[in-house]
């Protein structure tokens, strides 16, 4: 298991440098001069060649993509200075904020854990819904309770996330007025820097309450998706013949579809939880938009708005992160699931 | 001279190409592959029938209000709606739909589904915002197909390090989240409407490259593979006619839903800013202008949102039923 554990981490590393490197030479690609930004107009020839030593901009741009993807690797043999002198650094480094002017890491710090937050909650929903219905539709395959749970489903897949965000804001903050519409306290918040709060239940209860919309707004899409999986899958599962064999002796349904069916039905709903990663982060740029949420997609818009190239880097890399673990998370977690997939040969 | 007797035999294979083989003299095996089928299938599956109606709608829609901006002038609508911009006296702004009320009067019937904060009507602005969302769909999916099927097809065709590298390259694209790469990719090269089509396309290459990579690592071995290759035709002409063909029909279903999908991502692109610029309309964008004023007037923040889901529900409809037509394991 550890062995196959790190086997995956490993296979991950050539995909991060890929993400490096796309990342890298877009960024390169945007028109206009970082230095010009951060300076405002008419600034001096001494002030643009200081900062463009600062930071680098001198050096051509293959030594400044060597000097970044060793600045992102946790331990790198430094080739900065007199080039082919090396000395090992440690640490990980994604440069400095333009607009912030603050470490690139430092703000994602600061904004990662609101993502995540929601990107996990957002899941959590999807899978506790998208089961159960995706099972029950199985069960009761072309009757009326299947037909609503694929109408649910099909609408869920088709809806824009933000949509969903913006009438349910208009709805439920709005009109009903149950739920706030903006902003997301973390539930391990201090309780001085959370409104109306004292207590850490207090912060815990105003962060659940805040999450609520932005989570049914992110996860309605997944929901729909894992529904459609599940559903399709149990039925796979429900016409193969050792389901019909334990039928034969007289097994009861409901013990055929907890015990035979179900657990060899979760292996596809796994691999699409992996997947799917890739599209909820882009659906929790759009969520954290729509309800004034202070996390990593924002802070994308922004440096893009902003031309904070190293930032746009940084933000990229870490989703790229975020993706590379989720799939290596979700692989592992098959390789559980079903004993047949051997820890020792290649996928 | 060699030119010629390689296009012989390469129609002497093509006539022996599955389908029409010999196998073709078997009704049964016959009636469950080609176009013929997938048709009479789809002809009889109602939902697929619906997706299909929805798609030749909207497309129809957006056809004519293209037909209009671009040749007409807008005759269109500067004949059955009261432009704003030349009749200020007229301009009405935030009006509801026709059958509520609010501060700002009544719903009228020039105004089925109400104004916008600048009194323009929002049932005209849909109209218009429709050939965005299509145009934007069947191209950006357009690229992405033809570059994830090509990028697929040599990768599974070549195998070994030709493999290894274009998958590699298509993992590495596939992790960094669609949206944002989307979103880096317009921030380089420019933020409009062709560069989010090609944005989007190449942002969905993965996808596609994938598929029928899987699908082509069992065509390779096929029987009529191997004698297109022993009748020394090129490996381009078996690629382009033998591979892709014989491995294309999950890309055809992924393709259609793909184009509901890619309409999803625009819409989110135009609802950041990022896409068609004012004053074009667009329902992602009309959205995003309906923030500022969406909790006294709901519908100003439904109707786009309703035109998406209702475009994307077709393509979804058409998708899955096409994957049933073409997938005979699901028949039974």
């Amino acid at each position: 298991m550890l062995r196959y554990t790190i086997r995956r981490l490993l296979q991950g590393i050539p995909v991060l440098v890929g993400i490096v490197t796309i990342t890298f030479f877009l960024t390169d690609a945007i028109p206009g001069d970082p230095v010009s930004i951060m300076l405002g107009p008419s600034p001096s020839q001494a002030e643009v060649e200081a900062i463009r030593t600062k930071y680098g901009l001198d050096q051509p741009l293959w030594l400044r993509y060597v000097n970044y993807l060793g600045d992102v690797s946790p331990i790198w043999l430094a080739t900065t200075g007199s080039f082919p002198f090396v000395r090992p650094t440690f640490g990980i480094d994604l440069g400095r904020s333009l607009y912030y002017g603050v470490p690139v890491t430092r703000k994602i710090a600061e904004r990662l854990p609101v993502t995540l937050y929601l990107l996990f909650s957002a899941f959590a929903f999807a899978l506790a819904t998208a089961v159960p219905l995706g099972v029950i539709s199985a069960k009761r395959r072309n009757k009326p309770t299947d037909h609503v749970s694929r109408i649910v489903s099909l609408i869920g897949v088709s809806t824009p996330s933000f949509w969903i965000g913006l009438m349910m804001i208009v709805v439920f903050a709005f009109h009903l007025g149950w739920f706030p519409s903006t902003n997301l306290p973390l539930p391990w918040a201090d309780p001085a820097s959370v409104e109306g709060a004292r207590t850490q239940v207090d912060v815990i209860t105003t962060s659940l309450k805040h999450l609520l919309l932005p989570m049914v707004s992110l996860g309605t899409l997944q929901m729909a998706a894992f529904t459609r999986i599940e559903r399709s899958s149990m039925l796979e599962v429900l016409s193969e013949d050792y389901v019909k064999l334990a039928r034969a002796y007289g097994v009861s349904e409901g013990t055929i579809l907890r015990k035979h069916a179900f657990r060899n039905a979760q292996l596809p709903l796994i691999t699409i939880v992996g997947l799917n990663l890739t599209g909820a982060i882009g659906g929790a740029v759009l969520t954290e938009t729509v309800f004034s949420i202070n996390g990593m997609g924002r802070l994308i818009i922004t440096a893009v708005y902003n031309q904070d190239y190293q930032l746009i880097m940084g933000t990229t890399l870490v989703f790229g992160f975020v993706f590379v673990v989720g799939v290596i998370v979700t692989d592992i977690s098959y390789a559980y699931v079903d004993p047949r997939v051997s820890y020792g040969e290649r996928e | 001279m060699a030119t010629t007797t390689e296009s012989r035999s390469e129609d002497a294979l093509s006539e022996t190409s599955p389908g029409d083989g010999p196998e073709s003299d078997d009704p049964e095996i016959e009636a469950r592959v080609g176009i013929s089928y997938t048709l009479r299938q789809i002809r009889r599956d109602p939902t697929a029938l619906a997706g299909l109606f929805i798609i030749g709608f909207m497309t129809t829609i957006a056809v004519v209000a293209y037909v209009d901006a671009k040749l007409l002038d807008y005759w269109l609508a500067n004949t059955f709606w009261v432009n704003p911009e030349n009749d200020p006296q007229t301009v009405s702004t935030l009006l509801p739909p026709f059958f509520t009320d609010n501060a700002y009067g009544g719903g009228t019937l020039n105004h089925v589904l109400g104004t916008d904060h600048r009194g323009r009507d929002i049932l005209v602005r849909l109209f218009y915002g429709s050939r965005i969302a299509i145009q934007v769909g069947f191209i950006s999916t357009m690229i992405g197909l033809v570059g994830g099927t090509l990028v697929g097809a040599v990768a599974g065709y070549y195998g070994k390090w030709i493999d290894d590298a274009l998958m590699r390259a298509v993992e590495t694209l596939y992790a960094i989240p669609f949206l944002v790469l989307v979103i880096a990719f317009m921030a380089a090269f420019g933020r409009n409407l062709t560069f989010a089509m090609i944005g989007v396309g190449i942002a969905s290459i993965p996808t596609f490259a994938r598929l029928i990579r899987s699908r082509v690592l069992s065509v390779r071995e096929e029987d009529y593979i191997e004698a297109a290759r022993a009748a020394g035709v090129r490996d381009r002409n078996i690629i382009l006619r033998h591979v892709i063909p014989n491995s294309f029909a999950p890309v055809l279903v992924q393709g259609t839903l793909q184009v509901g999908y890619s309409i999803l991502i625009v819409a989110g692109l135009s609802f950041l800013g990022f896409g068609v610029q004012p004053p074009t309309p667009s329902w992602g964008q009309m959205l995003s202008q309906s923030r500022n004023y969406m909790l006294e007037n709901w519908w100003f923040s439904l109707w786009p949102g309703l035109a998406i889901l209702i475009t994307v529900v077709g393509f979804n409809l058409l998708g899955d039923g096409l994957r049933d037509a073409l997938d005979p394991r699901i028949n039974n």
